[in-house]
């Protein structure tokens, strides 16, 4: 068992050409591989200035920074050595610190070491990614939320809870002799019960944190030459899609990206909705209809100075926002949006539109969950416990209750860590004088 | 020239050495004191909640424990009566003297048992095997296995109040020289503590101040062979410590070992002593305090509760504190013991020490307690170094089929900080594990090991018959129309058959059989066949079908994973794998990708590159897991 950790180095800053590049090693003999390389300890925490060199050549100046275990990123002895910014250099650096006896961290391994001691759950881990890749504020700040636990501590709250039930139900099972009535089958009912409306809770704040980590989709749908194509151009700032006077222009879905109430939303122009007999057109029309089904938000525009046609399908989205166009040659309906690109009006008030929806429809708060994976291992928890409390209100034994109780923790494990069987046992001893 | 040496003659010892012989091997049993064969060292009660079970396995795969209970049992009881028969675990008082005698008795009848009176100082091996055992006087006895039960013997120390002594049990001397035998074998010992109440004469007593505790009105024997039960039954009482006991227990600490820094080992979380109790949880205002008969006619009384290894002037005065107690007379004080024991990780799933052939250790020297853990493990001990003799293949029960395979898979996967016991929750598909379904789980492994005798085997056929075709006749379907409903007296809108009546709330079987008596008189008869746990067993086994089938198939899908064979010689150095990963699984080395899963710290991530890894390879466990 003495045999020791792997000391692992990795670049920690793209490789590139910049004023600093970031090399970090972790693992036992971090500090004695920067002490070999710069005859420099330097304190734990306090950035040291270091000559680093190997066999008599040198290599960099740097700053080094030495953190102590179980202090640091991943809970091992860690140093981080701020180069400068030449990836020959880092390269370098990297080949004198092998050398010394680390090896080549394999993708994701500092992150893997902070799980397994305990620095982050799982949870955590998958949001320094989505950190990492954020494209916006808002989603930088769902993410930083998540890594600094918000959802964990969520998750962990049911995990309490459902400790709290197991525990005492095991306790009734393998210490009835106690004297103890650890728990009453009504009690048992009402936290199961609080258990699956927080796991609810939880569920539902999956479509915005998915909508927030991913971004939204919207669709522009209305009848041919109603202003779509033109309507696109100008979101984007750019002349993306043709237009022109001839109804049927827009055959292919044109899509563009771009930022609405802090989260990225791509816009997706399609065919003028109409029957033409044309086999190209049908097709487009009909990739319209696709899009506009799994679309967030639906823009359906109608032609101010055309009105309202047999031909419009707003009755089958009545979700969509309705949108006048040209008001420049017509008005639009008392009270409703109107726009015209042509003179530049109404466009503010569109893009406010927007961006309240976004903010008030889909946009999370940390502590939401964020992936398929995450919202997986909530469903299944959540149909453990239903099926346990059908258990309990059939009258069935315990051992069978406690089952479903067990398949709940592992599913809501997925995010947190499963119970163990020492978790229940530390809950029992520390709660309930046991031992005859 | 023996087959087997087995030290000690504990519980553990006692079920080694009978099996090895009852396979035909023969068997040196070599202890200390013969008298002191099969006696029990704390409460003389046997079974319990989880550890109930345990006898049951051991009773089916052909060992004593539970015959012996049986002859010695003077209150049964079983437990959780109310919680299902998964959970359920029956219990009994023994007459401490009676006990150890049948023990002994057992023994004496098997021919192929040299019992033998001295002490093993050290071991004969090359490093690589074991070949014998030196005794005392230097003494060479010879055999290609050897099988260790030394129990709390090794290195022992006992102390009560500021006074130690050397010595395994009250009046019993320690192994002092043998640890360092195991030590050279290059494994790695740790030290843990446990305790004994204080024992009071009973004519000191006055039980009319005493809460009585009886038994069960109809006792069930443990035991397949036993029809009736010897012994009368008797009643046991409940009292409770008060303040004052407590104020006299923290006003002494200083003088308790446990507290005056005097023991280090780690003792039972679910075993204080008095002292620990009262200082966890001074809130609480009384603890129960059992006391048990030490036997039919035995002269002391066992105060289950308060374990303590305080001074004896405490323990007087804390005993006379009791209601009923005032005027006791303290015959044998409590005391605590220390002693070394060996981590069990370095076992391999036979109980065989890894990287030494022929050497086994069971009891609680693998680092666990109680009469039933320690016996389970010497029994499954002696059937593998039986097999080992034979040139067999091991015998490794699953995680589904046997508690005693849970406690094993768990030494020897996880090991333990702490004395390791029983629990029901410790096993994941506990379900399956109920006392009903115990013979055709493991008899049919004993049988084919050739190690149930005839009487045994005859009965448990029958059983398994009678059960069955119970089972068979709750499939009738009974249909709804008026003469039935009249009958059967349920509220009935479909045809339905008999099981599925069962699963309804408040199906009461006594009632329903009287019922059937003359429109389904094969059924009533089936089950009039039946006793009264058999019953039970079977109308739960219906009820439970849906969750016991679930079970049945997750052990299933994990019996894929166990058979997943990891050769022995595996080298760890895998692409992929962290040193981490690679220095967990080398410690352990498991025998397959179950038990590689299993230990504490080794991650998904490492199991799919070392599953991928055997696919390669395409080793299967297939036969020596037995099923
Ligand atoms: C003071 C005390 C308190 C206990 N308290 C509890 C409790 O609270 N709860 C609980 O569940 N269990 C308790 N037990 C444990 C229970 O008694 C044991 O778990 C069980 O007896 C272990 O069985 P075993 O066969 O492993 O060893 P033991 O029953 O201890 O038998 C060991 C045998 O080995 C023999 N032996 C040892 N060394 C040698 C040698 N070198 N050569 C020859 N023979 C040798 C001894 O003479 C003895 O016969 C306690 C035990 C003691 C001593
Ligand atoms: N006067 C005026 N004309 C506009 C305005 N917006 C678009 N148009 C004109 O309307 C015509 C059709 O515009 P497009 O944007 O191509 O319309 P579309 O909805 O994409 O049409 P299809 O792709 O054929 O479905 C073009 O000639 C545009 O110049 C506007 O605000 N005012
Ligand atoms: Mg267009």
């Amino acid at each position: 068992m003495a045999s020791e950790l792997d000391t692992i180095v990795a670049p920690a800053t793209p490789l590139g050409r910049g004023a600093l590049a970031i090399v970090r090693i972790d693992g036992p003999r971090s500090a004695d591989i920067l002490e070999k390389l710069s005859a420099v300890s330097p304190d734990a925490r306090l950035a040291t200035l270091a000559q680093l060199s190997l066999d008599g050549e040198p290599l960099d100046e740097c700053i080094a920074i030495r953190y102590a275990a179980p202090h640091s990123f991943t809970g091992n002895d860690l140093v981080e050595l701020t180069l400068h910014g030449s990836p020959l250099l880092v390269e370098r650096v990297i080949a004198a610190i092998v050398e010394c006896g680390a090896r080549l961290a394999e993708p994701g391994e500092f992150t893997e070491r902070a799980v397994l001691n305990g620095k982050l759950d799982l949870v955590q881990a998958e949001s320094i990614a989505d950190l990492i890749n954020s494209r916006t504020a808002l989603q930088a700040r769902l993410s930083l939320g998540n890594l600094q636990g918000v959802l964990s501590r969520r998750a962990a709250a049911v995990r309490e809870s459902l400790l709290h039930v197991i525990s005492r139900l095991e306790a009734a099972l393998d210490f009835s002799e106690e004297g103890y009535e650890f728990i009453t089958r009504d009690d048992a009912r009402r936290e199961i019960e609080h258990a699956i409306a927080d796991v609810e809770a939880l569920a539902e704040t999956y479509r915005r944190g998915r909508a927030t980590t991913s971004g939204l989709t919207a669709v522009i749908l209305g009848r041919p030459n109603a202003g779509k194509s033109t309507l696109l151009n100008r979101l984007v700032g750019s002349d993306r899609a043709i237009v022109t006077p001839i109804p049927g222009t827009t055959r292919d879905i044109v899509r563009e990206t771009i930022e609405i109430g802090g989260l990225p939303v791509t816009i997706a122009d399609t065919a003028g909705l109409r029957t033409s007999g044309d086999v190209v057109e049908e097709i487009g029309v009909a990739r319209a209809r696709e899009a506009a089904a799994s679309a967030d938000i639906i823009l359906y525009l109608v032609d101010a100075s055309a009105g309202l046609t047999v031909e419009d399908e707003l009755a089958s989205y009545p979700d969509a926002i309705v949108i006048y166009t040209k008001t420049d040659l017509a008005l639009a309906p008392q009270g409703a949006l109107g726009i015209s690109v042509k003179a530049e009006n109404g466009i503010d008030e569109l893009l406010n539109r927007l961006d309240a929806i976004v903010r008030d429809e889909f946009a999370a708060a940390a502590g939401s969950l964020v992936n398929e994976r995450q919202r997986q291992a909530v469903l299944g928890g959540k149909e453990a416990l239903a099926t346990a409390l059908v258990a309990l209100d059939a009258g069935l034994d315990e051992p069978v209750i406690l089952v479903d109780l067990y398949r709940a923790s592992t599913s809501l494990g997925l995010l947190t860590g499963a119970i163990t069987q020492e978790h229940v046992f530390a809950e029992i001893f520390s709660k309930f004088c046991i031992g005859k | 020239m023996f087959d087997v040496i087995v030290i000690g003659g504990g519980h553990a010892g006692a079920e080694a050495a009978r099996v090895c012989a009852r396979g035909g091997a023969r068997v040196a049993l070599l202890t200390m004191l013969r008298d002191a064969i099969g006696r029990m060292s704390c409460n003389p009660a046997i079974g319990g909640l989880a550890k109930g079970n345990l006898v049951k396995e051991i009773d089916a795969l052909g060992g004593l424990m539970g015959e012996v209970t049986d002859r010695a049992g003077i209150q049964f009881k079983v437990l959780n009566r109310s919680k299902g028969p998964a959970v359920q675990g029956p219990r009994a008082q023994c007459d401490r003297d009676l006990y150890a005698s049948a023990v002994q008795q057992i023994l004496a009848d098997e021919p192929n048992i040299t019992i033998i009176e001295d002490s093993a100082t050290s071991l004969v091996h090359d490093g690589k095997s074991v070949s014998g055992v030196i005794l005392k006087d230097g003494t060479r006895l010879d055999a290609p296995v050897v099988i260790v039960t030394t129990g709390t013997f090794l290195r022992a120390l006992m102390h009560s109040g500021e006074v130690k002594t050397v010595g395994g049990r009250f009046g019993e001397p320690a192994a002092e020289t043998l640890s360092d035998s195991l030590r050279d074998l290059g494994l790695k010992l740790g030290r843990l503590k446990t305790g004994t109440p204080p024992r009071v004469d009973r004519t000191t007593v006055d039980f009319s101040k005493l809460e009585e505790a009886p038994g069960d009105a109809k006792p069930r024997p443990f035991s397949i062979v036993t029809d009736a039960l010897p012994l009368p039954q008797v009643l046991c009482h409940l009292t409770y410590t008060s303040a004052v006991a407590h104020e006299l227990i923290r006003a002494n600490l200083n003088r308790a070992p446990m507290y005056s820094g005097q023991i280090h080992a780690t003792g039972p979380r679910y075993c204080p002593s008095i002292e620990d109790k009262v200082v966890r949880f001074a809130e609480k205002e009384r603890h129960q305090v059992f006391v048990e008969p030490e036997g039919l006619t035995h002269p002391w009384l066992y105060l289950n509760g308060i374990s303590t290894s305080l001074p004896p002037d405490v323990q007087d005065a804390v005993v006379r504190s009791l209601p009923g107690f005032e005027n006791a007379v303290i015959a044998r004080y409590g005391y605590a013991v220390e002693y070394d024991f060996v981590n069990p990780e370095q076992l391999d799933p036979t109980l065989q020490v890894r990287g030494v052939d022929g050497l086994f250790l069971a009891g609680q020297i693998n680092g666990t307690s109680g009469y039933e853990e320690a016996a389970a493990q010497g029994l499954l001990a002696g059937i593998n170094a039986l097999q080992k003799i034979r040139g067999s293949d091991p015998v490794i029960l699953r995680r589904d089929q046997a508690y005693a395979a849970v406690m094993i898979d768990d030494l020897v996967t996880q090991g333990t900080e702490e004395p390791y016991r029983m629990f029901t929750s410790r096993a994941e598909h506990r379900l399956l594990l109920g006392c009903d379904s115990v013979y055709e789980r493991l008899s049919p492994v004993a049988e084919r090991l050739g190690i149930l005798d005839d009487e045994r085997k005859q009965r448990v056929e029958q059983r398994i018959a009678r059960m069955q075709r119970a089972r068979d006749a709750a499939e009738t379907s009974v249909t709804p129309d008026r003469e039935t409903l009249a009958w059967l007296n349920v509220a009935l809108n479909e045809k339905s058959s008999i099981a599925r009546l069962m699963q309804r709330a408040g199906f009461d079987l006594a009632q329903f059989t009287d019922a059937c008596e003359n429109v389904l008189p094969e059924v009533a008869e089936a089950f009039r066949a039946l006793s009264e746990e058999e019953s039970d067993g079977v109308v739960s086994q219906l009820r439970y079908a849906g969750y016991i089938d679930r079970q049945q198939r997750e052990a299933a899908r994990q019996a894929d994973e166990e058979g997943m064979q990891i050769p022995a010689d595996m080298s760890y150095g895998l692409p992929g794998l962290s040193r981490e990963m690679v220095e967990k699984l080398s410690f352990v080395r498991p025998v397959s990708l179950g038990q590689a899963s299993r230990i504490p710290g080794v991650t998904p991530a490492a199991i799919s590159i070392v599953r991928m890894h055997l696919r390669r390879g395409g080793n299967r466990l297939g036969d020596a897991l037995s099923s």
